[in-house]
Order: structure tokens, then sequence, then C-alpha cells
């Protein structure tokens, strides 16, 4: 008996003071259920309302049809039919009523996440490879994409990086690094 | 003769158009798995007495479109399409973050269509090759299907736990047919629409406990971000072959062929699997991504038309994941449809068609998805995405399935017949959730408690 519980918060809170009270309200009811989140009151009726219209659009076909087909298997399939009908019809209506809890933003790829990309697929087994080695085709379309110079700049900065390393230890064998930023 | 023949035709073609819209659309749903749409659906087409041409049209072009549209929310929102999407999500995000997300698409629907024209030739060939074995593997049907349970679920994701958790899940299947039975009422299609919407129900009851509704809290809704639309060709779409490069053409031609003779394996393993072994083989990253994500939609593609295919043209018995689940309608639509392994009789689709029927109406399937799937995921995916995102709630998506389970059930064995769907997804649910006691599993324990179980009995006594 939580749901009364939490239908009488709501009636004490008063709905029309502005957004963000109206956003609460809302989160407090959210759940994840099959992967996505619904609000949970909407959910309830989603399951009243699918159960309700399809079988009654099952058993009003089933005994409509037996009044006139007289094949009782084939009544059934095509009462099967329309209650399956019934269940798109459930959809369509619980479309209608209940608005989708997901935020959908139009989002271009920016430098940041090509970047972020770039390090994990250098960081795979395979690695970052050489836009040298690319077959001619593999090239052109990296080209026309704008992505060819991408990974190239890349894959330079991580041999620059590794010379760098290299070096390093050449001169971590006299002087550690750590020594030279504390000293 | 000829108009017989032309009807068949024409039967199939027009079923296979239904097929193919249907399903493209479903496939832009995100979350909707191959069993839970293709399986009642062409259960419907079953036993509405539809000609076999059609009702193999109808699942085939179905499946194959499905498998193209599903790439739309994978590529564009970064949300699996189905089930055997899961798999292409990493690929698909690196690129849509890349800022490329119409190549990924694009490279994933034209290494379908390839992989599906290949598929089904091979599928063929196989199951040809394996026919003569079929009367053998038929008579020992019991214990193939035992074998092939168990190894199953060893290679699910709960391994050891999933084979000893065969033993309890096939008692409790036993004991409800029992109960079942003692009232006339026999079940089938209840079990396997139970255990394929097992997650939600058992969802369902979680919401309903306050302790699990407490984990199950969410304090935001969830942010998808939406690709932006790139159209880089003239005219009405590309040419599939062009899109791809020779390397991933014979890549993808390679894996799809692989994948046609592996039938007895999980297709999304399959599919995982070919991946990593295509990526192994490319040194440059991008190349990488492109070509394993081609290969990996054409191995989908591959595993499903082979998996339906060949048992059904070798056996006529549902021997692997794609065949006990979302195809099992094509085995097994009872009355139209059965098989009885006690008499070895059998009236389904492999003794209703040839081998040439299923190579013309397979190829026909593939055409038809792709004249329906291939122009509309070019032109008018990232629309169908915005508005399926935008407009379509989860709450319908549920609606219509809880409508779906009642319906099926109530149509089966009334209030039984209801009362088991929701038992059995109740109990595949959890042990799913909990122990990775997976649907493919699940299905192949149904068929264990209904053909080796009597099979045991008989052995003990």
């Amino acid at each position: 008996m939580k749901h009364s519980a939490l239908d009488a918060n709501e009636a004490l809170s008063p709905t029309s003071v502005g957004m963000t009270t109206g956003v609460d309200a809302q989160a407090s009811h959210l759940v994840e259920v099959w992967g996505d989140t619904v609000d949970i009151r909407h959910l309830a009726w989603s399951v009243a309302l699918g159960i309700g219209i399809s079988l009654g659009a099952f058993f009003s076909a089933n005994y409509l049809l037996a009044l006139y087909v007289h094949d009782a298997a084939m009544t059934r399939a095509y009462a099967m039919l329309v209650g399956l009908a019934g269940c798109l019809i459930a959809g369509a209506v619980c479309a209608k009523l209940f608005k989708p809890k997901r935020e959908v933003v139009d989002q271009a790829s920016d430098t940041a996440r090509r970047e972020e990309v770039l390090d994990q697929l250098a960081a795979e087994a395979g690695g970052l490879g050489f836009v040298a080695d690319l077959p001619l085709p593999v090239a052109t379309e990296m080209k026309e994409l704008g992505l060819y110079d991408v990974f190239l700049k890349h894959e330079q900065r991580i041999e620059a990086s590794k010379r760098a390393l290299d070096e390093g230890f050449v001169a971590a064998n006299t002087n550690t690094p750590t020594s030279k930023e504390s000293s | 003769m000829m108009d017989a023949l032309a009807h068949q035709v024409l039967v199939a073609v027009s079923m296979g158009l239904i097929g193919a819209i249907a399903f493209a659309g479903i496939g832009l749903v995100s979350g909707t798995d191959e069993t839970t749409t293709l399986a009642p659906l062409t259960l419907l087409v079953a036993l509405l007495g539809v000609p076999p041409a059609g009702v193999f049209t109808f699942f085939m072009a179905g499946a194959v479109a499905k498998h193209m549209t599903h790439a739309i929310p994978t590529a564009l929102l970064g949300i699996p399409g189905d089930t055997l999407a899961a798999p292409l999500l990493q690929q698909a995000t690196m690129l849509r973050n890349l800022g490329v997300p119409h190549i990924a698409l694009r490279k994933m629907i034209s290494g379908a269509i390839v992989a599906a024209f290949v598929a089904v030739p091979l599928a063929v060939l196989f199951a040809v090759l394996l026919a003569p074995f079929g009367p053998s593997i038929s008579k020992a049907a019991p214990w193939v299907f035992l074998a092939a349970a168990v190894a199953i679920a060893y290679f699910s994701s709960g391994r050891w736990a999933s084979v000893l958790l065969l033993v309890p899940f096939v008692l409790v299947i036993v004991g409800l047919q029992a109960l079942t039975g003692k009232y006339g009422v026999k079940l089938s299609v209840s079990y396997f629409l139970g255990i394929a919407i097992g997650p939600l129900i058992a969802d369902l009851f979680s919401i309903l406990s306050p302790a699990d509704r407490a984990v199950m809290r969410r304090d935001r809704v969830k942010t998808f971000s939406l690709a932006p639309d790139v159209k880089g060709w003239s005219g009405y779409f590309p040419n599939p072959l062009k899109v791809l490069d020779r390397q991933q053409r014979n890549w993808t031609v390679a894996t799809a062929a692989v994948s046609s003779a592996t039938f007895v394996f999980s297709p999304v393993a399959m599919t995982v699997v070919m991946g990593e072994l295509v990526g192994s083989r490319i040194k440059h990253a991008y190349h990488r991504l492109t070509t394993v994500i081609a290969a990996r939609n054409g191995v989908t593609e591959a595993t499903y038309i082979a998996e339906a295919l060949i048992p059904l043209i070798a056996f006529g018995l549902p021997l692997s994941p794609v065949a006990a689940g979302p195809a099992a309608p094509l085995f097994n639509a009872p009355p139209r449809f059965f098989v009885d392994t006690a008499t070895g009789h059998m009236n389904n689709l492999h003794t209703l068609m040839t081998t040439w029927e299923f190579l013309g109406y397979g190829l026909l399937s593939v055409v038809l998805a792709a004249l329906i799937a291939y122009p509309f995921s070019m032109n008018y995916a990232h629309r169908a995405a915005s508005f399926v995102a935008r407009r379509l709630s989860h709450e319908a998506i549920i609606a219509t399935f809880a409508g779906l389970i009642v319906v099926i059930s109530v149509w089966e064995g009334q209030l039984l017949g209801f009362l088991v769907i929701v038992t059995i997804g109740l109990l595949g649910g959890l042990l799913s959730r909990r122990f990775g006691f997976n649907t493919g599993v699940q299905f192949m324990g149904y068929y264990a408690a209904v053909l080796s179980v009597p099979a045991l009995t008989k052995l003990i006594a």
C-alpha cells in the first residue's frame, strides 16, 4: 500500500509551484524496468490497459466470430489476430497518454570525444596502426570523412611520446625524472 | 500446375513483403527481442492457414529485415536494437564518437545484405550434406536434445550453474505439464513466450516489492544523444557492394560462410567470436572498426538464416538456438505443424517443402527484405530513430507486451495458460538475471522436458 502513501504525499505538495517541483514529483516515481526508465504510475496504467484492451478484443472477437463462423479452430485463430491488434491499439493508446521518460539531445561529435576514442583505440590490443599501411580505398574513404589527418596526427603524437619515453629511460639511468621534478 | 505455382509464389511474395515491412519497423524499437516478436507473429501466420511457402517467407524476410534495421538505434542512439545487436554496440559507439555514425550504419547494413545472400545457398548446401544423417538423428532426438541442452547451457554465461539449473527448470516444466494435463490442457507456445518475456515478468514482480523497488528507482531520466544525419551519396541509395571495400567484402563473405556452417552455437557468441577473429587481422584502427562492424552484422544475419534453415531442411527438428526459439513455429505450431518424437511422425515445413523450395523462397525472402529495409535504412534512419526515441514511450512497449502475454496464453489454455506463462516467465526471468541462465538455455530446457524426459523415464523404469 505504498502507492497510496505516495499519492497522499503528492496531494499535500502543491503541484503548481514551478518547474523544479514538477520534475521532482516525476523523478520520485521513476524506475528502471526492462532496460528503460518509466514512471511507476504510468507503468501500472499501461499494464492494466494492455491487458484490458487486448483481452477485451480477444474475447469479444471470439464471441462475435462464433456466431458466424462454425469452424472452432479458425474462430480462435482469428480471435487471436484481433487480440494481437488489441495489443497494438493498447500500445498506441499508451504512447499517446504517456510521454517517453528520455532526454534526447541532438549531438554532433566534438574534438574531445574524438580524442577520447583515439586514446581508447590506441590502448586496444591491435593499437592505432599507421595510416601509411592503409589500402588506398580506405585512405580515400578516411580523407573524405576528414578522419585521415585526425588519425595521422594522433599516430604521430603517440610516436613522439614513445620516443620521448625512450629518451626518458636513457635519462633515468643517470637521473630519475621524479628526483628531477622534486629538485 | 502452372497456376498452382504462380499462386504459391504470389502468396510467398505478399507474405514476405508483409514480414519485411512489419519487422523493418519492429527493428527500430530497441529492446524488442527476436523471440518475443518473430515467434508469436510467425505462429499466428501459421495458424491462420497461410500456405507453407508463405509462412516461410514471412519468417525469413522478417528476420532478415529486422537484422538490417536493428542497426539504426545501434548506430544512431547507441542502444542495441535487439539481443543480437549488443555485440555491435562497442564499434558503433566508437564510430559515432568519431563523428561518422552514418558510416557505422552503412557498413552494418551492407554487411548484412552481403552475408544474407551468401548464407542462404550455403545453409541449404550444408543441410543437404547433413540430410543423410537426418533419420538417425531424429531417432536419437531425445538424446540429441539432452546433449544440446547441456552444451548450450555450458556455453551460456552461467557455465556450470546453468548446466545444473537445467534439472530444477526441467522439473518445473514437467510438473506444470502434468498439472495442465489433468485438465486436458496441452501448452507449448505459452512456455516459449513465457521464457522469451521472462525478464519483463520478473521486473514487474520486482517493482511490486518495496525492497526491490528501492533498487530499481532512478532519480533522473536517461539521456540519449542522437547522432546527426549525414547523406554522403548521390541518388536514392548507395550500392552495398561499393560501401564495403575489398577486404571488408572478403571478411564478410568468409565469416558469413563459417557461421552458416556452425548452426548449433548461439548467434550472439558467433557474432562476438567472428568479430574478434576479424579484428585481430586488421592493422589500422579505423579500418578495424568498420570491418569488424560489417562482418559482425553479417554474422548476425548468416547465423540466423543458417540456424533456421539447416535444422528445417535436414532434420525437421528444432536443433539450434534459433530453431528452438524464434523459428519454433516453423517446426511446431499445433494443431497445424507438429513433431511427435514417440512415433517419429512429423508434419511441418520440413515435410511440406522441398529443398529447392527452401532455396528459392529463402533467396526471395532476402531480396524482399533488402528491397524494403535497405533503402529505408539509408534514407530515413535519422528520422525513424528520432521518432522512436522521442515519441514511443517504454510504457507503450510494455503495454503491448503485457497484452501479448495475456492474449496468447489465454488463447492457448484459458486461465491455466495464463498461470503457466506467469510462472515460467517469473522463474526464467529470475534465473536469467541471477545466474546467467539465459533464454536460449531455457528453450532447450523446454525441449529436454518434452522430448528427453519421457525417454529418460522409460530408460530408468
